[in-house]
C-alpha cells in the first residue's frame, strides 16, 4: 500500500478512483465541523436564556434543525466535487425558478414575499441562491482563460444581477446586498482590474438617487434612521437605541447567564433571531461577545487555509465564495445591531434561531469541506461534461 | 490558471483575508467603546428602562383636642382602581364595571380625563370609598375586569357632633395649581388641608410619602415589585380646643341664624373654643363635594362657608368703650372721679350726635357699666386718635390674632395716616368720636376682641393666642397701670353683676364662677333722623339683615380671671342675645371644669 504520502497521492489526483467513506471521514477538516458546533452551541444556551430559561419554544427546535443540517452538510462534503461541478448551472437554474415562484406563490410573510411553501417545508429561495450564485459563479470563472477578457464579464454579471433585482424586489435589501457583495468579491479574485471596480464604484455611487427611489418606506425609513437614531425613540429608531442600551449595559462582564434585563423584558427586539449578538453582550459582556467574535475568526481563517491550498479554481471559488458569504453575515449582523449599519434583517451566522438561513450556511460549510477534502484535486477547464 | 494568475489570486485572497480580520477589529473597537467606555451610561439607561416607581401615600397625622380626644378619624375606604398597565381596554372594562357598582356619565367623563394627565404607571381611581356590597362584587367579577383591583385607603371623617369645620377645615384633593407648587401634590390619593387647622398644620400632619419600585417590562407592565421605601405618617397634634366646649358653645349659637364665639384661656393663650355658625359637614369634602351640595353652601345667606370667628369684621361698638376709657386713664386724661354730663346727646359742630338716655352724671365706672356714649364721645375726643389707635393695637385690635392660621383677616384700627391715604380726607373730631363708641371706621374680628379681652383681664400682658399647647409660657407685660386696669375691670364686673349693668339679666348667680364683660352692638345701618324722631332707636323691627349686630366680651370668673370670651351675634338688634349666649358657655365651661376637677 506504500506511504501514507504516496497513498493520499494516489486517491486525490485519480478521477476514477473513489476513496471509502472512512477514508473521506478521516480526511475531513474536523476543525470547521468543531468550530461550527461550538458557535452553535453558544446559539441554543442564548436560545434558552432568551425564551427566559426555556428550551421551548426555540432551543430545541434549533438543535433538531442543527442535527438535519450538520448532516446534510457532511453529505454534501463527502459526494465528489467534480460532481457539484457538473451540477452548478443546473443548482443556479432550479434556484433561479424558486426565486421567480416567489412572487407567484408566497405569501406575506415580515413584509416581504420572502417565503414559498412547498407544503412539506417552508424555503427560502434567496437564502439557496446566495449558495446557487457562488457555485455558478464558481463553474464559470473555473471555465475561463486567465486572464479573462473584459467582454466575458457580462455573462457572470447577469448572473448575478438577475438574483439580486429578483430579491431587492421581494424586498430583501439584507440578501441582495450579500448576493451583490459576494459576486463582487469572486469577480475580484477571478483577477478583475481594479479599474472595473472603480468604475463600477463611481457608476452605483451616481445611481444611488434611482435606486434609492425603488425601495419601499420602511427600508427607506431604516437607512434614514441608521443616520439618526435618536430622531425616533418609539419608533424605528427604537431596535437600533434599545440593541445600543442592552450591548453597552452589559459592559465588561455581562449582567449573567439569563440575568439580562433588557432582554427578558422584552426592550430588545428579535432577541432570539437578528438581535441575539447583543443578548450575549449583555449577559456575557464584552467578554462573551470577545469570545464568539474569536470563534469566527477561527473559523473563517481555517476556511482561508483552506482557499489558498486548493489545487482547483472551482474549488477556490466555491470556498472563497462561501467563506465571504458567511463573513458578510457575521460582520453585517454584528455592525447592525452595534449601530455601525443599517439595520437589514440579516442573522448572525449559527446562533440566531431560524431554520432556513442555517440550512444555507450548512450547507455552505459542506461545500468548503468538500472543496477541503478535495483540495489536491485538479481539474482541466476543458474536462466538464454537457452541463 | 497561469503561475502569474495564480499568484495574484494568492494575493488578492490574502487582501481579502487581511481586510476581514481589519472590519472584526473595528466591530470588537465598537464593542469595545460602547460596553467598556459607555458601558455605565448604558448601564443606567437599562435601568431607567426597567424600574419605574409609584409613590405611597403616607396616612395623615391625627388631631386631639387638649384631654386627648380625637376631632379626626382616619377610616379604612376601599376604592376600586384601574392599573396603568391595563389602559388601553378602559372603554370595554368601564362598561362592565358600570354592571357592577353604579358609575355616572360624569364620572367616566371625569376617569376619562384623568387618564390623559396621568403618568403611564400611576394607577387611576375610578371610585373611592366602595360600600361593602360594592366591593364584594368586584372581587366576585374579578376575572371579567382585567386591571380593575380594590385597593385600600384611607378617608378623613370628621364627627359630627363636633360640627366644627371652621375650626378644623377638612381635606380635599389638591388643586392643579397646588400640584405645579408642589411636585409632592401630585401624588395620586394624596390630600391637602383646606382651611382651619388641617390646612394651618398641614405641612406637619402630611407625613413624608415612601415609594414603592416596580420592575417593568417594555410593554410598561409590571413584572414584580422590586423593594419599597415605606411612607412616614405624618405628625399628630394636640390642639389646645377643649372638645366639650367647642360641641357646647356651637350648639348654643346654633340657635342663632349666624353668631361666632371664641374662648381663651386667659393664663396661657389657649385657644379653647373657636366656632362659627351656621356650619356645614366638613365630610363632604374629602371624597370631592357634589355640584348640589356645593351651591347650597355657596349661596346659603348666612355664608356658612366663612369662618366668622376669625374673619368676620364687625364695628366693635360698645366693647371698644373698655380701651378708650383705659387709654384715658392712661394719659392720665381722666381718673376715676372724673365726670361727665351726659343731657343724651352731644353737638360735634353742628352734628348731633346721641346717647342711649340721658345719664346724667357719670364717672368712668358707670359709663363702661351702663355703656354712656356721650362720656366717651367727650374723653375720647380729649384723648385724641392718635393715642386711642396706639393701644388698641397695642391690645391686638388690627392685627388679626392667629398668626398664619388660614381665612384670617385683620380688623381696622383707623389713624390719621389711613384716612388720608384711603379717603384722601384729614381726620375730623367727628371721626374721633365714633372710634370712641366703636362705630365709624373701626373694625374688629371677634378673635381679635378676645385677644384684646384677655390681655385686659390677664394684667396688661401682651397675650398670643395658640392653638396647639405651648406649656407654660409667660407674655410680656405692657406696661399699664395695674390700678387703671383693675378700674376697668371692676366696671366689667359691675355691667355683669348691679342691677343697673347693661348685662345684669343674664349674669352667673354663682359664687365663684361670675362673670364679667361689655356689651356692644354694632350697626348695619345708620338710624335716620325719622326714624330717630318716631322713636325708632331699636332695629329689632327692621328685616334681619338691616338689624345691629350684637356683641358681648367678657371673661370670668372674676375673681381670678381665666377665660376670656367674645361672641357676636349677627343682625340680633341687641346685644342681649349674645350675653346669653356667653353666659351659658361660661358657666357651662366653669361648670365642667369645677366637676372634673382642674
Amino acid at each position: 500500500m506504500g506511504t501514507p504520502t504516496l497513498y493520499k497521492e494516489k486517491w486525490l489526483m485519480t478521477i476514477d478512483f473513489t476513496p471509502s467513506l472512512f477514508q473521506q471521514l478521516a480526511r475531513l477538516n474536523w476543525n470547521i465541523v468543531f468550530l461550527i458546533l461550538s458557535i452553535s452551541a453558544i446559539g441554543w444556551g442564548l436560545l434558552v436564556s432568551a425564551a427566559g430559561g426555556d428550551i421551548h419554544p426555540w432551543a430545541l427546535k434549533q438543535v433538531i434543525r442543527f442535527s438535519v443540517g450538520i448532516l446534510i452538510m457532511l453529505t454534501l462534503a463527502l459526494i465528489n466535487l467534480r460532481w457539484w461541478l457538473h451540477f452548478s448551472y443546473i443548482f443556479y437554474g432550479i434556484s433561479l425558478l424558486l426565486l421567480c415562484g416567489v412572487e407567484f406563490l408566497g405569501f406575506i410573510g415580515k413584509g416581504g414575499q420572502r417565503w414559498i411553501d412547498l407544503y412539506v417545508i417552508q424555503i427560502q429561495p434567496s437564502e439557496l441562491m446566495k449558495i446557487a450564485l457562488v457555485m455558478a459563479l464558481a463553474r464559470y470563472f473555473h471555465s475561463q482563460s486567465y486572464p479573462i477578457p473584459f467582454h466575458k464579464l457580462f455573462v457572470p454579471l447577469t448572473l448575478i444581477m438577475i438574483p439580486a433585482i429578483l430579491v431587492l424586489r421581494q424586498p430583501d435589501l439584507g440578501t441582495a446586498m450579500i448576493l451583490l457583495m459576494t459576486g463582487g468579491t469572486l469577480f475580484f479574485l477571478a483577477g478583475v482590474s481594479l479599474w472595473v471596480f472603480g468604475a463600477t464604484f463611481i457608476t452605483i455611487s451616481a445611481s444611488i438617487p434611482i435606486l434609492w427611489s425603488f425601495l419601499h418606506d420602511y427600508q427607506k425609513k431604516r437607512i434614514l434612521m441608521f443616520f439618526d437614531p435618536s430622531q425616533d425613540l418609539r419608533g424605528a429608531g427604537y431596535h437600533i437605541t434599545q440593541s445600543k442600551i442592552a450591548l453597552g449595559s452589559g459592559g465588561f462582564l455581562g449582567k449573567g447567564y439569563k440575568q439580562g434585563t433588557q432582554a427578558s423584558l422584552n426592550f430588545l427586539p428579535e432577541k432570539q433571531t437578528d438581535f441575539i449578538f447583543t443578548l450575549l453582550c449583555e449577559e456575557w459582556g464584552f467578554i462573551g461577545g470577545s469570545l464568539l467574535l474569536c470563534l469566527y475568526v477561527l473559523l473563517i481563517v481555517t476556511c482561508f487555509r483552506i482557499i489558498l491550498t486548493t489545487q482547483n479554481d472551482f474549488g477556490r471559488f466555491v470556498a472563497a465564495g462561501m467563506t465571504v458569504t458567511f463573513f458578510l453575515y457575521v460582520f453585517i449582523n454584528i455592525a447592525m445591531v452595534m449601530g455601525l449599519l443599517p439595520v437589514v434583517g440579516i442573522p448572525l451566522p449559527l446562533v440566531s434561531y431560524g431554520g432556513t438561513a442555517m440550512l444555507t450556511l450548512l450547507m455552505g460549510f459542506g461545500f468548503v469541506l468538500n472543496v477541503g477534502l478535495y483540495r489536491t484535486l485538479k481539474i482541466p477547464r476543458f474536462s466538464i461534461g454537457v452541463f | 490558471m497561469s503561475e502569474r494568475e495564480n499568484t495574484r489570486f494568492l494575493r488578492r485572497t490574502l487582501f481579502l483575508g487581511i481586510l476581514q480580520l481589519f472590519l472584526i477589529v473595528i466591530l470588537l473597537g465598537r464593542m469595545y467603546y460602547l460596553q467598556i467606555i459607555e458601558g455605565s451610561h448604558y448601564h443606567l439607561l437599562a435601568e431607567d428602562n426597567r424600574i419605574a416607581s409609584r409613590p405611597l401615600v403616607p396616612l395623615r397625622g391625627q388631631i386631639y383636642d387638649c384631654k386627648g380626644i380625637p376631632l379626626v378619624q382616619n377610616e379604612t375606604s376601599f376604592r376600586v382602581v384601574l392599573l396603568a398597565d391595563q389602559k388601553e381596554e378602559i372603554e370595554k372594562t368601564l362598561e362592565t364595571l358600570s354592571g357592577i357598582i353604579s358609575l355616572s356619565e360624569e364620572e367616566k367623563e371625569e376617569i376619562f380625563k384623568m387618564m390623559k394627565k396621568k403618568r403611564a404607571l400611576d394607577s387611576l381611581i375610578i371610585k373611592d370609598n366602595l360600600t361593602w356590597p360594592e366591593v364584594s362584587a368586584i372581587e366576585l367579577h374579578a376575572t371579567a375586569l382585567p386591571g380593575i383591583s380594590i385597593e385600600i385607603g384611607s378617608v378623613r371623617k370628621y364627627p359630627e357632633v363636633l360640627q366644627g369645620a371652621h375650626l378644623l377645615g377638612y381635606v380635599a384633593s389638591p388643586s392643579e395649581k397646588e400640584q405645579i407648587d408642589d411636585l409632592m401634590l401630585s401624588i395620586p390619593g394624596l390630600k391637602v388641608g383646606k382651611g382651619g387647622v388641617e390646612k394651618y398644620f398641614d405641612s406637619r400632619l402630611r407625613g413624608t410619602p415612601g415609594r414603592s419600585a416596580f420592575e417593568v417590562n417594555a410593554k410598561r407592565k409590571v413584572v414584580r415589585e422590586l423593594h419599597q421605601i415605606a411612607s412616614i405618617p405624618g405628625e399628630d397634634i394636640h390642639l389646645t380646643i377643649d372638645a366639650r366646649l367647642q360641641a357646647y358653645a356651637q350648639d348654643v349659637l346654633s340657635g342663632y341664624e349666624s353668631a361666632s364665639a371664641v374662648i381663651l384661656d386667659i393664663q396661657n393663650g389657649n385657644v379653647l373654643a373657636l366656632v362659627s355658625t351656621p356650619s356645614f359637614n366638613p365630610n363632604l369634602f374629602p371624597q370631592g363635594i357634589s355640584h348640589k351640595d356645593w351651591h347650597e353652601l355657596r349661596d346659603n345667606p348666612y355664608v356658612p362657608l366663612t369662618n366668622k370667628a376669625t374673619s368676620g369684621l364687625y364695628a366693635p361698638g360698645s366693647t371698644v368703650k373698655l380701651f378708650v376709657a383705659l387709654a384715658a386713664l392712661h394719659a392720665n386724661i381722666i381718673d376715676k372721679t372724673s365726670t361727665v354730663y351726659c343731657p343724651g346727646y352731644i353737638y360735634v359742630g353742628n352734628h348731633k350726635f346721641h346717647c342711649m338716655h340721658s345719664h346724667g352724671t357719670v364717672n368712668v365706672s358707670r359709663a363702661i357699666s351702663e355703656s354712656c356714649d356721650v362720656f366717651f364721645y367727650e374723653i375720647a375726643k380729649r384723648v385724641g386718635i392718635d393715642r386711642l389707635s396706639a393701644l388698641c393695637e397695642d391690645f391686638g385690635l388690627g392685627t388679626g390674632g392667629l398668626e398664619g392660621y388660614p381665612h384670617i383677616k385683620k380688623g381696622l384700627v383707623p389713624t390719621k395716616a389711613w384716612k388720608k391715604e384711603k379717603k384722601n380726607a384729614n381726620w375730623t373730631v367727628s371721626d374721633t368720636i365714633q372710634v370712641g363708641i366703636g362705630q365709624g371706621y373701626m373694625l374688629a374680628t371677634p378673635l381679635e376682641l378676645v385677644v384684646a379681652i384677655a390681655r385686659l383681664a390677664g394684667g396688661g400682658k401682651k397675650l398670643i393666642p395658640h392653638l396647639e399647647d405651648e406649656g407654660n409660657v409667660s407674655f410680656k407685660d405692657m406696661g399699664y397701670d395695674q390700678q387703671h386696669l383693675d378700674l376697668i375691670l371692676e366696671a366689667m364686673i359691675a355691667t355683669a353683676n348691679t342691677p343697673s349693668g347693661t348685662a345684669f339679666r343674664w349674669r352667673i348667680p354663682v359664687e365663684g364662677m361670675e362673670m364679667a364683660g361689655k356689651t356692644g352692638t354694632s350697626q348695619v345701618r345708620r338710624i335716620t333722623m325719622q326714624q330717630r324722631k318716631a322713636g325708632q332707636t331699636k332695629t329689632t323691627h327692621l328685616p334681619w339683615k338691616y338689624r345691629e349686630h350684637g356683641l358681648f366680651v367678657g371673661y370670668a370668673p372674676i375673681n381670678h380671671p381665666r377665660y376670656a370670651i367674645t361672641v357676636v351675634v349677627e343682625h340680633a338688634g341687641g346685644a342681649s342675645l349674645a350675653v346669653q349666649a356667653a353666659r351659658d358657655i361660661l358657666w357651662e365651661l366653669q361648670r365642667f371644669t369645677k366637676k372634673s376637677g382642674s
